[in-house]
């Protein structure tokens, strides 16, 4: 029964006469549909004053920095303990201090150490190429199925036992396996990673997919987004901060399943370094990789993190 | 028009009849409310109004047109205000001119939404809300950024799901004024959802009251309270009249 007809929108917003004075948000007066007493997450902008969004986001962002001074203190305070309990210990082979430990890891960077005959930084790029191929491969493969998962109930019910089974085994139960079928190239290591990483990743896309609200997309369709625009912009959109944070735990899935294999068959990469220097009873040496391991995590799982709070402002500040 | 429409629920074999012989004519330009208890098939009716659901009976013809599917000439707003998440308020109202223009529906280029976009904030009391992310808005404000988003579309007509349900009594009340002063504004046609008889009968020209087994409209009541209307009136005879008169009619 209802037509369009000119209501007023008509291209002629300006024409309008124009809310009634009282109505209009004047400088002072805050806006008119607001009073004080406005409850809810908003009123963390209103009490940072609604009129200064900016004074807002820079309270935010002071606190943030207040968030990085405590934990950096945290941080701190454990290598104080270390070096502390290195002194009274003074026993350079159960507990190097930490000069000790900065030295060697200095020392070994980019010389080569007596058992192997590659520097700290090969090793370093072996393991972080193991990762990033294992990792690309098996995100895309994860998302993949778990959309197929998502968009399809037959796909989804074939699926799920599979990825059920998978799940609990842990990784390192398959190595024996893949040094019978793959060797002991890089083929088993990236193999290894990519099924640690897909049931993770496959889950997380699922639930990312699911949670997105059946109205979200009815909305979008509302306003004139067609099919194929609701998928790409609306659904998955929507699910990115979840797939992103998937890749947060399959990112140290990935860690974990890359030193275990390095561990046990390698002659590469950190985890075959922390090996080797074990056996020599260099204990500087070991923590030098295993402190690499933690600098290579920490950056990586910065980067998603920056991906995250881009694809989720809400997580901002 | 809705003209006889009937909608049945099957699920394991088991059949709910969610709507049965429903008609309403609504004017343009007109706010009408249905009110009636949960599971009274309000919602349902409005979701095949606005073609997200499939009808099993009946017709439902909007500005003589028949629906078969969602369309920007019908606006939803939800009980959550369902604003994107990654866009700014500002784009948030943007989205629905681009994903039209996407499909070569919407001509306006950027320029003119920019200056609509500018004047629709203005009007929704947001102006300065344009770059905020909906997280950064309080509740209140978040259903004018969507009722902002919805508008900008401009639909011939707006279906409202309970869309103040969620928010505290005084937001509330405030976003009741808001509502009827954009419907001054804008005289969009609006059918409204609520299961509050005071809202129903502040914000209606007409009331459909809903129930009954199988569910349907039983009655329509005729709101005579004089526009513009204002929170106020709640307080009037007139309203209180118009109120007893529909309690009476919900008990039936």
């Amino acid at each position: 029964m209802a037509s369009w007809q000119p209501l007023g929108l008509g291209g002629s917003v300006a024409e309008r006469p124009p809310l009634d004075e009282a109505f209009l948000p004047g400088e002072g007066g805050g806006d008119p549909w607001e009073g004080g007493g406005e409850q809810g997450p908003g009123e963390r902008a209103d009490r940072a004053g609604r009129a200064d969004l900016a004074a807002y986001r820079r309270a935010r962002r002071r606190a943030r920095t207040r968030r990085v001074g405590t934990g950096a203190a945290g941080i701190v305070s454990i290598a104080v303990a270390w070096q502390i309990a290195a002194t009274i210990c003074k026993d350079p082979v159960f507990l190097p201090s930490v000069t000790q430990t900065a030295r060697t890891f200095l020392h070994y960077l980019d010389r080569p150490y007596p058992a192997q005959g590659s520097p700290l930084w090969y090793d370093a790029l072996v393991s972080l190429r193991r990762i990033l191929i294992g990792f690309a491969i098996g995100v895309a493969a994860g998302v993949t199925v778990g959309s197929a998962m998502s968009a399809s109930r037959v796909v989804r019910h074939l699926i799920d036992p599979v990825i059920e089974v998978f799940r609990p085994l842990p990784p390192l139960a398959f190595i024996p396996l893949f040094i019978i079928w793959f060797g002991i190239g890089e083929l088993p290591k990236e193999v290894l990673i990519v099924i640690g990483v897909v049931p993770i990743m496959a889950v997380t896309t699922v639930a990312a997919l699911d949670e997105v609200p059946e109205d979200l997309r009815l909305c979008a369709r509302t306003l004139g987004a067609s099919r194929r625009y609701t998928m790409l912009h609306v659904q998955i959109r929507s699910a990115l901060p979840g797939i992103l944070t998937g890749m947060r735990i399959s990112m140290a899935a990935a860690w974990t399943s890359i030193v275990a294999a390095e561990l046990i068959a390698a002659t590469s990469g950190l985890g075959y370094l922390i090996q080797q220097a074990g056996d020599y009873l260099d204990t500087a040496l070991v923590l030098s990789g295993i402190i690499t391991i933690a600098i290579l995590g920490l950056t990586l799982d910065a980067c998603l993190r920056g991906l995250l709070v881009l694809a989720d402002p809400s997580r901002r500040g | 028009m809705i003209d006889s429409v009937g909608k049945t629920f099957r699920r394991g074999g088991r059949r709910t009849v969610a709507l049965a012989g429903v008609s309403l004519a609504v004017q343009a330009g007109e706010l009408v409310c249905l009110l009636g208890p949960s599971g009274c098939g309000k919602s349902t009716l409005l979701r095949i109004v606005a073609g997200a659901l499939e009808r099993d009976e009946g017709t439902v013809t909007v500005g003589g047109r028949t629906v078969s599917g969602p369309s920007p000439a019908r606006g939803m707003l939800f009980q959550t205000p369902m604003l994107f998440p990654w866009l700014t308020t500002r784009k948030n109202m943007l989205f629905g001119p681009k994903a039209q223009r996407s499909a070569g529906l919407d001509e306006r280029d950027d320029p003119e939404l920019d200056a609509e976009a500018d004047a629709i904030l203005r009007t929704v009391g947001l102006a300065k809300f344009g770059d905020a992310f909906p997280h950064e808005l309080s509740g209140g404000m978040q259903h004018r950024a969507a009722f902002a988003r919805a508008i900008i579309t401009r639909p011939s007509l707006l279906l409202m799901d309970e869309p103040f349900g969620a928010l505290d009594a005084i937001t509330r009340v405030r976003m009741h004024d808001f509502l009827l002063s954009m419907w001054d504004q804008y005289r969009t046609t609006i059918i409204f959802v609520t299961h509050d008889i005071e809202e129903a009968v502040l914000l209606g020209d007409r009331v459909a009251v809903m129930g009954g087994r199988p569910p349907g409209i039983q009655e329509v009541i005729d709101i005579p309270l004089g526009r513009p209307r204002h929170a106020l009136d709640a307080d009037t005879e007139a309203f209180l009249v118009a109120k007893r008169r529909i309690r009476a009619s919900l008990t039936v």
